[in-house]
């Protein structure tokens, strides 16, 4: 009660637990993820004509935008572009740019912008009314109009039976000129050359196939001056059947090939020639895919190269193209070699590179000759597949160096600087659906042990602990070998105490949407320890990550599992799918021993299994918005069914959390007599929209009798906006979009409405319950008194959680995720008192109770902010995980980036901070003792004077 | 005629198809000296309540010239009811500005922006920022000035160790001052004049734990030890100051020993 007391005051005094500078980086970790790096729209690029530094862009598939810093694969900047994308349909996007322009140009579907490279701030934005953006590139000529370093840009618009180029203003994105062509072609893209802009469709040929049409267009004015037409309709049965369309080459080039890959067609664009030339594959196996590199400067050499990939493996020639006879001939190959390469090309002044890396090495050539430049050795071969790379080449006198960006199949970005690997960044972890904090079985032989000795005689208990205690000392020597070590690095670091031995340092175990299985570390900063792929494919739909000590069982919705070890990431066993689909997984404790179970529920809310052994109750929902209630013994009929009114629908249903101690049975009012709270484990809230009259309603159901104990309507709700709930001890609390609804309200703005649950509105008192030690749901359920209060915030709420502590006794934190700020904020339970005085001051014991006047509008403090300064996007989950600390508490929050931090909603009154200086504490112990040894002989002397004086 | 009915036609048209932009500026302000380092993630919103199937939430960026530029706001053509939105303008949670209502016609203008207050009614407007000129033409490119009210403190300043503040610790003071009086008070006491000092060993008899402490520093050879338990030390003086101190005290020795 005191600790409480003290914990209490320490919260008054303080009311958010804020992080210090020094924390950041060393409580908290944070992966900025962009997704799957797109291969045609990433490069390496130099922002600034001044700097030589350059930085890594892409535009990934999951339309977000962003540079990367290439020396440590730390982001620079991230836009997402989904935001501004409206049109329904859209593909992968488009990216260009090029060195010395700090414009980057993109288009995702009908929406076409311009950022700044450095900072990544809209230059210019358009949407295309008339269709979908099919090509784009960057005019790398200059006019004597334009500005230095501002390039216009030429883009394809595809719209219904016309394709239309256009040319944009590089500072304003206006349309400086317009070719429509209504010819009913394809558009399929765009490139240019030096003088000319050349607009590629593609025609039907009048059986089957297209055929290359290529538009000449004149750059200045946009008028046609020739055009082409190649006859391909053999060869090119689809647009995918084009390989490349080079562009802003000296001399760009169209590559195709015929339909059994035996030759390669090139084109020289502009020309009305083809060349053909025979593919000369030695390793006997068919070609699986063919990729042409090609520079895509204006003043790069006339040279490509293309690279064949088998089953097996993968070889690549390299072709030089005279700029006179727009001829094209094969210059040399880059041998055969087992397993996977990916190549990438690099311009330096005028001069071709290409890089190759193997599964084993990596290697640079010019493409002038084929003598080797430079080739390392990878120091740590992968067996995860290189999907495609991009490189940067260095030239310094006659050796040269390199760096490449690889995208592993596996979804691991890797920069390889000369053979060595750089950084890796876990792209694949932006898929997270499911995660779960692991169990660890470290302390399980221990357990075991204690129960032994537990079930043993006296005399036999007491040997088998003397036994456990001399093996221990097997421990003793390395013990004593890290004695010196471990008092000199504690006096030395920062931290007072490693608090790995706390729970603080615990694995993760994430499930991503491809089927990947990740581990982190929070005590390594979210290191991945190991991913693992579980199941091979693109739709792996988690409902739940269940966790028992050294292994963790993944169950996906089609009544499959997989079980893997947590330490290691081996799968130990995997049952086969079942046949009927899962709406969701229901997880509850088995009576007999801590084990867990699961049970599937069907999508009409029927569980797949009864237990018949099981005491416990369920209740779930279906997906035509009811609520069902079940005995875990019969899963035939349920026992209760709650159906909204009609015109309203379930949307979402939630539960006290599975760990939620509670400390203090009452709350304790300033005049120490104390309001009790309704303590129900059963408890249910269901929100449910009516997206005609604006409303919504919140339902508090008794999970074993169905009854409802509280309802509340909110007018005016916009149900397209998310609307958060959370449930926790006595509480529960949700936020939503409310706006100007007649009598019901006058406000606009995102609101949040916390409701405390208690026994009797009077303290002292229990109601109907007086002096009963329990009650039963099925019987007489006393109504709990509600006391409710509503608060304007600043930002919509995507996700509600609740901070988790050991005992429960460190206040609580209302964990919200801001998704238009990017950010976790913790509110403190005390600011969201329910009981504020509204209108007036507190009274003395008001205020000795820590409540303070309620004002209707609830800023975010700063120092709520648990993610601060960071932009923590598109997270949809949080968890949150006591420690063996209780002021501590492990949040961690998933969905697009990862971000993982430690809560302390009361400070760390358990911990010896860093603001504990040792230092401090050894100085004043030497000064003490140096100050007794100078008194001592004072003292002894003055002592022995007084003796001789007497 | 003709002509001017043709281009009453066009004017019509032109209204109609251009919906009308909407700017917000940031100001250069003391909170926020520099408006070009606002982060790229920065964004304003105009959010409303869905209604006719039009956009309810709209969003734009930040620009290189620190601004938000709304693009086609939303129009539903001309007998529906005027939109109201709240604009906010968010900065990754760093700065902090002030949110504006805007209210948009049906045709997609804009009828007037003001300042509104979070926690209060919606009809309680701030100050203009705008109102639409109801006698002149419509405006189509609304510019208004955002305003920046603070910026939020996300860290909590960690006390610094510095020398001085172990100093004005109250502890090492009393400690100083302890030692002062040990090293000067002797010193004070040898200056005074005989019947003044004689005077004042008189008076520090009369506590118990003056006289002892003014003893020991005077005698020596104190047991602290029996002094406390009372039961006096072999030193003669101790004794002679005890009993001179506290009168009827002959027999506490024994008697505390027994107890």
């Amino acid at each position: 009660m005191r600790l409480q007391a003290a914990l209490f005051f320490a919260a008054c005094l303080s009311p958010a637990a804020a992080i210090y500078p020094d924390e950041v980086n060393h409580i908290d970790f944070h992966h900025a993820l962009l997704g799957t790096p797109s291969p045609d729209s990433t490069f390496f690029l130099k922002p600034s004509p001044a700097s030589n530094a350059s930085l890594l862009y892409t535009l990934s598939d999951k339309l977000l935008l962003g540079a990367v810093n290439p020396r440590d694969g730390g982001l620079v900047w991230r836009q997402n572009i989904s935001r501004s994308v409206n049109s329904p349909a859209y593909g992968a996007g488009l990216l260009r740019g090029f060195d010395g322009n700090d414009a980057i140009v993109g288009a995702v579907g009908n929406y076409i912008a311009s950022w700044s490279a450095q900072d990544g701030k809209v230059g210019w934005e358009n949407r295309v009314s008339e269709g979908v953006v099919g090509d784009l590139e960057l005019l790398e000529l200059e006019d004597a109009t334009a500005t230095s370093g501002v390039r216009d840009t030429v883009a394809v618009v595809a719209s219904e039976g016309a394709g239309i180029v256009r040319r944009l203003n590089g500072n304003t994105g206006k349309t400086v000129w317009e070719f429509k062509d209504t010819s009913g072609d394809v558009p399929f893209q765009v490139s240019s050359s030096s003088t000319e802009v050349f607009y590629i469709s593609l025609q039907s040929a009048m059986l089957k196939g297209f055929k290359i049409k290529v538009t000449v267009l004149d750059p200045l004015t946009g008028q046609q001056t020739r055009q082409q037409i190649l006859n391909t309709e053999a060869d090119v049965a689809t647009p995918e059947s084009v390989l490349y369309v080079g562009a802003n080459s000296a001399s760009p080039i169209i590559v195709w090939t015929d339909k059994s890959q035996k030759s390669l067609k090139v084109n020289v664009i502009g020309t009305k020639e083809i060349n053909s030339i025979t593919i000369d594959n030695t390793s006997g196996s068919e070609i699986r895919q063919i990729t042409v590199h090609a520079p895509r400067k204006l003043n790069a050499l006339p040279h490509f190269l293309v690279h064949f990939e088998t089953v097996t493996g993968a070889w690549a020639e390299v072709f030089h193209v005279d700029l006179m006879s727009a001829k094209v001939t094969k210059a040399y190959q880059l041998p055969y070699l087992p397993g996977q390469s990916a190549v990438a090309a690099s311009v330096i002044d005028a001069n071709v590179y290409f890089t190759r890396i193997t599964d084993l090495e990596a290697v640079v050539v010019s493409s002038a000759s084929h003598g080797i430049l430079g080739r390392w050795d990878l120091q740590k071969p992968s067996s995860d597949i290189a999907l495609h790379s991009v490189s940067e080449v260095v030239a310094k006198g006659k050796s040269v160096a390199v760096r490449s960006a690889l995208f592993r199949k596996h979804g691991d970005w890797q920069l390889i600087r000369n053979g060595q690997i750089e950084w890796t960044r876990h792209e694949g972890l932006i898929d997270a659906v499911a995660a779960t904090w692991a169990e660890t079985d470290a302390q399980e032989d221990l357990a075991h042990e204690l129960e032994v000795e537990g079930h043993e005689t006296l005399y036999g208990a007491y040997l088998h602990r003397v036994k456990r205690h001399v093996r221990d000392l097997e421990h003793l020597p390395d013990w004593l070998k890290d004695l010196p070590k471990r008092i000199l690095s504690s006096i030395l670091t920062d931290e007072v105490s490693n608090l790995d031995s706390f729970g603080v340092a615990r694995s993760v175990i994430v499930a991503t949407k491809n089927g990947r299985v990740y581990a982190l570390d929070t005590g390594k900063h979210g290191a991945v320890s190991w991913g693992v792929q579980a199941v091979e494919t693109s739709q792996w739909n988690v409902k739940a990550i269940l966790a028992s000590p050294g292994v963790a069982t993944i169950y996906p919705d089609d009544g499959s599992s997989v079980t893997v070890d947590v330490s290691t990431g081996k799968i130990v066993s995997r049952i086969e799918p079942s046949s009927s689909k899962l709406h969701s997984i229901a997880v509850f404790e088995v009576q007999d021993g801590s084990s867990l179970a699961t049970v599937g529920v069907r999508e009409d809310g029927t569980p797949v299994t009864a237990f018949a052994n099981e005491d416990g109750f369920l209740v779930t929902t279906s997906v035509d918005g009811r609520v069902l209630g079940w005995f875990a013994k019969y899963n035939k009929t349920p026992v209760w069914e709650f159906v909204p009114p009609s015109g309203e629908k379930v949307v979402d249903a939630t539960a006290r959390p599975a760990h939620d101690p509670v400390a203090s049975i009452g709350k304790v009012l300033g005049n120490r007599s104390v309001l009790y709270k309704y303590l129900n484990p059963n408890l249910a809230l269901v929100t449910a929209v009516n997206e005609q009259t604006h409303t919504a309603s919140f339902y508090l159901l008794d999970g074993v009798s169905g009854k409802v104990l509280h309802a509340t309507t909110q007018a005016g709700v916009d149900s397209t906006q998310p609307i958060a709930s959370v449930m926790s001890e006595n509480w529960f609390a949700y936020s939503f979009w409310g706006d100007v609804d007649g009598s019901e309200s006058s406000a606009k703005g995102y609101q949040l409405v916390i409701s405390e649950l208690y026994e009797s509105p009077f303290p002292n008192d229990r109601g109907v319950l007086d002096s009963a030690t329990n009650y039963s749901s099925t019987a007489a359920l006393p109504l709990p008194h509600v006391i409710s209060q509503a608060f304007m915030i600043p930002e919509s709420i995507s996700h509600m959680a609740v901070t988790q502590t050991r005992q429960g006794i460190t206040t609580r934190q209302l964990l919200c995720t801001l998704p238009s700020s990017n950010s976790i904020v913790g509110i403190p339970r005390p600011v969201l008192d329910p009981r504020r005085p509204v209108d007036r001051d507190p009274t003395t014991a008001e205020a000795e109770e820590g409540l303070f006047r309620y004002a209707p509008y609830l800023d975010f403090d700063g120092k709520w902010y648990l993610s601060h300064t960071r932009d923590v996007a598109g997270i949809k989950a949080v968890l949150s995980r006591p420690t063996l600390l209780e002021s501590t508490s492990l949040i961690f929050a998933y969905g697009s980036d990862i971000y993982g931090t430690r809560a302390t909603p009361s400070q760390a009154f358990d911990i010896l901070g860093k603001s504990f200086s040792k230092l401090q504490l050894v100085l004043t112990v030497v000064a003490l003792g140096e100050g007794v040894a100078v008194l001592a002989p004072m003292v002894r002397r003055k002592q022995v004077n007084a003796l001789w004086r007497a | 005629m003709h002509f001017s009915l043709s281009s009453l036609v066009l004017l019509g048209i032109s209204s109609l198809v251009s919906a009308s932009s909407l700017t917000i500026t940031i100001p250069a302000s003391s909170p926020l000296p520099n408006p070009h380092v606002l982060p790229a993630t920065s964004h304003a919103t105009l959010t409303s309540l869905p209604s006719g199937g039009k956009d309810h939430i709209l969003s734009a960026s930040l620009t290189r010239s620190a601004t938000f530029v709304f693009h086609d706001l939303p129009y539903s053509g001309p007998d529906a009811q005027p939109e109201s939105y709240l604009l906010d303008i968010r900065s990754a949670g760093d700065y902090v500005f002030a949110p504006y209502r805007v209210d948009v016609a049906a045709d997609g203008s804009i009828l007037g922006i003001w300042e509104t207050f979070r926690g209060n009614s919606w009809d309680n407007r701030g100050a203009d920022k705008y109102i639409v000129d109801i006698a002149g033409k419509k405006q189509i490119d609304v510019v208004v000035e955002a305003k920046v009210l603070g910026r939020k403190v996300f860290y909590e300043q960690r006390a610094q160790f510095s020398p001085l503040s172990l100093v004005k610790n109250p502890m090492v003071l009393l400690a100083v001052v302890a030692l002062g009086l040990m090293f000067v008070m002797p010193k004070l006491m040898e200056n005074m004049d005989p019947e003044m000092r004689a005077e004042f060993e008189q008076h520090s008899r009369s506590s118990p734990i003056t006289g002892a402490t003014s003893n020991a520093m005077a005698g020596g050879g104190f047991d602290l030890a029996s002094w406390m338990a009372g039961t006096g030390g072999p030193n003669p003086t101790t004794n002679n100051a005890a009993q001179a101190g506290s009168t009827g005290r002959d027999t506490s020795g024994p008697a505390r020993r027994r107890g």
